[in-house]
């Protein structure tokens, strides 16, 4: 009569077996996907309120900070002294929100080791740092506080960065929020607000947005046609009143609507510092969808950009998509068509100029150092790619400059200075234009002087509307910024 | 020898426990305080009572039975308490309730008592149905049924100041089997044979048949009428069993088997809270905020226990839905890692197999069948459970014995282990 029992006690074993199994594969197989399930709460509030790192700018202003609450010194709380100037950039580290801006990128560094984890534990017994490491940004109080006052209650975005180095001086975008605001108990309702706020406050426009860049990708056109050996500087072009453009109905017209110069012939020089749709869209049509697309993309454009925090990648279409598209190329020349750049992108494109046509790669993390004060690394300037010739880049200088002293981007110029820019105004189809400028200065800087180059978009015209321009709307806040560099 | 070998082993659970208390006041920022103390105590007075008795009126039981439990005991409650500290207090208290209804039990079992048993299964079989109608009481009465989670399965009377409850299905399922037992132990021979034939398939004879299926239709019907369908398959399960056992016959888990899927497919069509509870088991992710919340945050505690496990106060096993009577395995697995999930699976599988090991080793029948009906109890109980929170089966809502929390749970578990003791002690004399 034992059979039956020993029977049943072997099925009963192999459950328990089958058990030991499933356990193994929820556990050590999957375990890791369900740990790192973004749904699973423990990763974010393992991390609520423990100890994060302190965030500075280079002139030591501080940014972020955890400080012990008084009630409970085993609870952290994050604050953002400098509140909405540094939101998108700093970003922050919520239960509720997740994550943003460097508290996002660099959270390995700012977060403690003092965890139950096996390893910090032992860290702990060891003597070993477990106190977070903090971040000194290369943002320069100044200058960002320049640039927000410049921008104002406009929406846009402002980048200033030195084009020796690839560091970023500033980086401002508008609307804003507290981040403060995103912790603690109200997070909920504040953050719900930020997200269902039509401006988009918590969208960092200085890389997370793309614009048409209008005139100021002129300075691509120009460069490409500066490589292509097809003109420089004093090369002529006719002068008419709109551009009839193949195959199409459709024409290129100057902004105000009349002739570039005296409607016989203009110079590459004249049309720059006017910013003649008329001339640079022939000069697009005679340098090429290829050579165009190639000259963007040596400058950034369909690249991602290495860089601190997330980026979105500048468009330009590929060349093949413009074949029997003349007027497509001709309106890509002018930076319209479906030619879209961020904020920092063009910073960029201004930085290669500047630069003798290479780009530094941009960075936002000067240094991490740990809870002693000690540097532990150091961000090295890195070139990230060439854009273009030595000699292309001082052409462009010099009708940068131009543009500044006797053209659209007069109202950059700062006396005693040499400064060069390119304005630009976009159509933006059923609404105000995009004003923007890009520029850099002082021109003449020694080597290892220092340089500051300063890209400015200003949505929907900003104060002056329909009327707005690069020239009228832009130009001032790089002016502000530049200034604020120099030490005026 | 035997019983001091138990001592020791029940005074090294009662250490594990103080231990485990002490850990939880530590993660707590209180450090050690007088719930350690009381926690070791009440581990010594609990199983040092059942020791005793069971050293003066069973002394050649089965040394292994309550160190097993006490472990298992003391890691349950080291997780109960940590999830919440009243309930830890509460369920210690149950354990010295469980503890002493255990040692009565040994006291009246003493001599020929489990034989005694065996003459009064009628009984049994009543006290077992009433108990299972209890629920059913009216919600106005003093005595009164109480509805959680979908199922009707508690009953409750209000003593000055708070709420007495208990679900006395827990303790219906010991006297089930006590009555299967009894019933197969003078039936067997009878129900092995056949009288009947329609062409190639062989009747059982329904005059054998006929009680301990009407007994199992009742069962079922109070159960089904409440919604506890993890209940109605651990006594489906049961009744199956024990005529396997009694027969030897597989064609009876064959037809069992198929009654249960057709059953379960029934239920499924009948019950929203049962479709529920499929969805959720099939893919949790699918209605993560709602049905699947449960199944899924006890995944994401599994995934976080990783091998060693997060350390006891150190996870999270607080965001599972019902992690102190349901989800207990997954709340030890995540502060105590696969090595401690496969430990309590173990431990689990040791004392069925000293469970079943008595059965085999006993001569009486009735106490062979009694043995190794308590045995499955026990065992299928721990898989259903097990196997809802490991997602092989959908979550059957049934306690694991000696670790949820839940007072009738620990009591009738004890009491399970006292009758299985007590039969261990005969088979040896």
């Amino acid at each position: 009569m034992n059979g039956p029992i020993r029977h049943l006690a072997g099925v009963i074993f192999v459950a328990f077996a089958v058990l030991v199994g499933a356990v193994t594969y929820l556990q050590v197989i999957r375990g890791p996907e369900y740990r790192d399930d973004p749904r699973n709460l423990r990763v974010a509030t393992g991390r609520a309120g423990k100890e994060r790192g302190t965030i500075i700018t280079a002139d030591g202003v501080i940014v972020a900070r955890s400080a012990a609450d008084p009630n409970d010194p085993q609870l952290f709380r994050r604050t953002y002294p400098e509140g909405e100037s540094y939101a998108h950039v700093v970003g922050y580290a919520t239960l509720i929100f997740g994550a943003a801006g460097i508290e996002q990128t660099r959270s390995a560094a700012l977060v403690s080791d003092r965890d139950a984890t096996i390893s910090g534990v032992l860290n702990a017994i060891l003597g070993g740092d477990i106190r977070p490491q903090g971040l000194r940004l290369s943002i320069v109080d100044d200058l960002q506080q320049a640039a927000v006052i410049a921008l104002g209650e406009q929406y846009g975005a402002v980048v200033a960065l030195d084009p020796d180095t690839g560091a970023i001086l500033a980086m401002v975008s508008n609307p804003g929020f507290d981040p403060t605001s995103l912790q603690g108990r109200d997070a909920g309702p504040a953050g719900n607000a930020l997200d269902a706020d039509p401006g988009e406050p918590l969208r960092n426009r200085a890389v997370n947005a793309t614009y048409p860049p209008g005139s100021v990708f002129k300075i691509i056109t120009a460069a490409a046609a500066l490589e292509a050996g097809i003109a420089g500087g004093g090369t002529t072009f006719d002068d008419p009143l709109t551009l009839e453009l193949p195959g199409s109905t459709a024409t290129i017209s100057n902004y105000d609507g009349e002739v570039c110069a005296n409607g016989d012939i203009v110079t590459l020089t004249q049309a720059l510092v006017s910013s003649c749709n008329t001339t640079f869209g022939a000069l697009g049509m005679q340098v090429g969808a290829e050579q165009l697309v190639t000259r963007a993309e040596a400058f950034g454009f369909n690249q991602e950009i290495p860089f601190d925090l997330d980026t979105l990648t500048s468009v330009i279409p590929g060349a093949e998509s413009f074949a029997n598209d003349l007027p497509g190329v001709a309106q890509s020349a002018i930076g319209q068509r479906d030619v879209r750049a961020t904020p920092l992108q063009m910073a960029l494109v201004g930085a290669a100029v500047a630069n003798d046509g290479e780009i530094m790669q941009p960075y936002l993390v000067q240094q991490v150092f740990n809870s002693a004060g000690e540097v532990e690394s150091e961000a090295t300037p890195a070139v990230w790619r060439r854009a273009m010739s030595p000699a292309s880049a001082a052409s462009l200088t010099d009708l940068m400059e131009k543009a500044v002293v006797a053209g659209t981007g007069f109202r950059a110029q700062i006396p005693g200075f040499r400064v060069a820019g390119k304005t630009g105004t976009a159509e933006v189809p059923g609404g105000p234009p995009d004003a923007w400028f890009i520029g850099f200065g002082p021109v003449d800087a020694a080597p290892g002087e220092g340089r500051v180059v300063v890209a400015v978009v200003v949505e929907d015209g900003g104060t002056a509307g329909t009327n707005g321009t690069g020239g009228s709307i832009a130009a001032p806040i790089a002016k502000s910024v530049m200034e604020s560099f120099l030490g005026q | 020898m035997t019983r001091s070998a138990e001592a020791a082993l029940l005074l090294t659970a009662s250490v594990i426990a103080a231990f485990g208390t002490a850990l939880v006041g530590f993660t707590r920022g209180i450090g050690l305080d007088a719930q350690v103390a009381l926690t070791f105590i009440v581990f010594v007075g609990a199983f040092g009572s059942v020791h005793l008795s069971l050293r003066r009126w069973a002394p050649s039981a089965n040394p292994y039975l309550f160190p097993l439990a006490a472990i298992l005991a003391a890691v349950g409650l080291t997780e109960v308490y940590r999830l919440d500290p009243e309930l830890g207090s509460v369920q210690r208290w149950s354990l010295l309730i469980a503890a002493a209804a255990a040692s009565a039990l040994i006291f009246v079992l003493r001599g020929d008592g489990v034989a005694v048993l065996r003459r009064y299964r009628y009984l049994f079989l009543t006290f077992g149905v009433a108990l299972l109608l209890l629920p059913l009481l009216p919600d106005t009465w003093a005595v009164r049924g109480i509805e959680a989670n979908g199922s009707r399965l508690w009953v409750g009377f209000d003593l000055p100041g708070r709420t007495v409850s208990f679900q006395p299905g827990e303790i219906a399922k010991l006297l089930l089997a006590v009555f299967l037992a009894s019933y197969l132990a003078d039936h067997h021979l009878a129900m092995g044979t056949t009288r009947r034939k329609i062409g190639r398939l062989a009747l059982p004879p329904l005059r054998q048949f006929g009680p301990i299926l009407l007994a199992a239709a009742a069962a079922f019907a109070v159960l089904v009428y409440q919604r506890d369908l993890g209940a109605s398959l651990l006594l489906f399960a049961l009744f199956v069993g024990a005529i396997y056992l009694a027969t030897g016959q597989l064609a009876y888990i064959v037809a069992g088997a198929v009654l249960v899927v057709a059953g379960g497919a029934a239920s499924y069509q009948m019950f929203s809270h049962v479709q529920r509870r499929v969805g959720a088991w099939l893919d949790p992710f699918a209605d993560f905020s709602d049905a699947g919340y449960q199944v899924a945050q006890s995944l994401f505690a599994l995934g976080s226990g990783s091998l060693t496990g997060s350390g006891v106060g150190m996870g999270r096993p607080d965001l599972i839905p019902a992690a102190a009577t349901d989800f207990i395995f997954a709340a030890v697995a995540e502060e105590m890692g696969f090595a401690g999930a496969v430990a309590v699976i173990a431990t689990f599988a040791l004392l069925v197999a000293a469970g079943f090991g008595i059965a085999l080793h006993t001569r009486d029948l009735f106490r062979r069948f009694l043995a190794a009906c308590l045995t499955l109890v026990l065992a299928v109980q721990t898989l259903l459970i097990l196997a809802g929170v490991l997602r092989l089966f959908p979550i059957t809502g049934i306690t694991l014995p000696f670790m949820s929390y839940g007072g009738t749970s620990l009591v009738a578990n004890m009491l399970l282990l006292a009758m299985l003791a007590r039969i261990s002690h005969g088979a040896r004399v």
